[in-house]
């Protein structure tokens, strides 16, 4: 590992640098600067990434605060890896980052010490990461769902509350694993448009 | 974030089931080897663990007034939800109040429904005035019971009263009375005044 980081806070201005600057731009940009005198490009780089891997973390460790501890060090492993010249090819940045968070989450419980030394190792006063998509209110949100068919409901709720599978889900309706996954991704799609959130893509 | 459309977008139908977990180990990489180099569909998968957030959020507050499954109140008890249970099962009035340490009260609705293609619950009050309703209910065959859940909240605004439960079924096109009880709710009590 190369010399300890510090990353500043910075509040990014997207007057600063267009906003079509790829990922594999601003990596370059930071693997091709003297050791920390790419502060905004390291923020940017947090603030695009630090929400994927939180969802990776999400999605494989089934824990919000160790979600968290995952995208910091992905992204810290990251910057430091790019001062240090340690990323082979900067253009790919995000399979580089996916593979890091593959790496810190499958060791993630192994390895307490290891993020303890990391956070030590690295002094990083704050990060600006991007933040989780905003909540929806509550009550809207319960709204739409009982504005839903009984059995989407049910679908959506065994799926993201009790966390079974389609197939466990088709055998307790008498219904096809099939059957379950159409049902859940348009119903979770109706509940989309009614509680106003707008698709995630650009328009 | 770049504004970039995405030339090859994942369709959101594999997001809810990356996200559901019913991919395969490759198609998961996959997923996620496209969502770490596309910030669209970044934002499209964020969107999906929004919603999925939401939806647990909603049942863990116990505010689901549906139909439910022993699976559900099973992880509802777990995570501290107070649910009270009523059976509904033959005639009588069956006397009923909720609490105001409930937060979910549970009818266990029992009958028969051989042959019916969908079910659908009506509680009305004495006064004719809709509780609730849930239409399309589907059953298995050979199901002999369907829990309809109630948030306590809802119910505590309710004047002492009689409620009539009305089970209907579709069987062959036509829709015919399955089952129906009654019961005299008391109102909402807690346990120290006893009274509302």
């Amino acid at each position: 590992m190369g010399t300890a980081a510090s990353v500043a806070l910075m509040h990014w201005s997207a007057d600063a640098r267009p906003l079509t600057t790829s990922d594999g731009e601003l990596a370059m940009a930071i693997a091709s600067a003297p050791p920390g005198a790419a502060e905004a490009e390291e923020s940017e780089l947090y603030r695009r990434f630090a929400h994927r891997v939180r969802l990776y973390g999400l999605k494989h460790l089934r824990d919000g605060a160790a979600a968290d501890d995952l995208a910091q060090q992905v992204l810290l492993v990251t910057i430091e890896r790019l001062r240090a010249g340690e990323v082979r090819n900067p253009g790919e940045i995000g399979s580089f980052i996916l593979g890091t968070s593959r790496m810190l989450a499958d060791s993630i419980g192994r390895k307490a010490r290891r993020r303890e030394k990391l956070t030590a190792q690295f002094h990083v006063p704050e990060l600006y990461a991007e933040p989780a998509l905003a909540s929806n209110d509550l009550e809207v949100v319960e709204r739409c769902l009982h504005g839903l068919a009984e059995r989407d409901r049910r679908v959506l709720v065994l799926t993201f509350y009790v966390e079974k599978t389609s197939s466990e889900i088709a055998s307790e309706l008498g219904v096809t694993a099939t059957v379950v996954r159409v049902a859940r991704h348009r119903a979770l799609e109706r509940l989309r448009e009614c509680v106003g959130q707008p698709a995630g893509r650009t328009a | 974030m770049t504004t970039t459309r995405c030339p090859a977008p994942i369709g959101f139908a594999d997001v809810v089931d990356y996200w559901a977990g019913d991919l395969s180990r490759a198609e998961e990489d996959r997923i996620e080897e496209h969502v770490f180099a596309c910030a669209d569909c970044a934002r499209e998968l964020a969107s999906a663990e929004a919603l999925s957030r939401e939806i647990a959020s909603v049942a863990r507050e116990g505010r689901l007034h549906s139909v439910v499954t022993d699976a559900m109140l099973n992880r509802l008890a777990a995570d501290g939800v107070r649910i009270r249970t009523y059976t509904l099962d033959g005639s009588g009035i069956i006397p009923c109040a909720v609490w105001a340490d409930d937060d979910l009260v549970v009818s266990r609705i029992r009958a028969n429904f051989d042959d019916a293609d969908s079910v659908t619950i009506v509680a009305r009050q004495a006064s004719g005035a809709e509780i609730s309703r849930v239409s399309d209910v589907s059953v298995r065959p050979g199901q002999r019971e369907i829990l309809n859940a109630f948030s306590a909240a809802h119910l505590r605004a309710l004047p002492a009263t009689r409620v009539d439960v009305v089970v209907t079924a579709q069987i062959g096109g036509s829709e015919r009375t399955i089952a129906e009880y009654t019961l005299e709710h008391a109102g909402a009590f807690d346990r120290l005044g006893g009274g509302r």
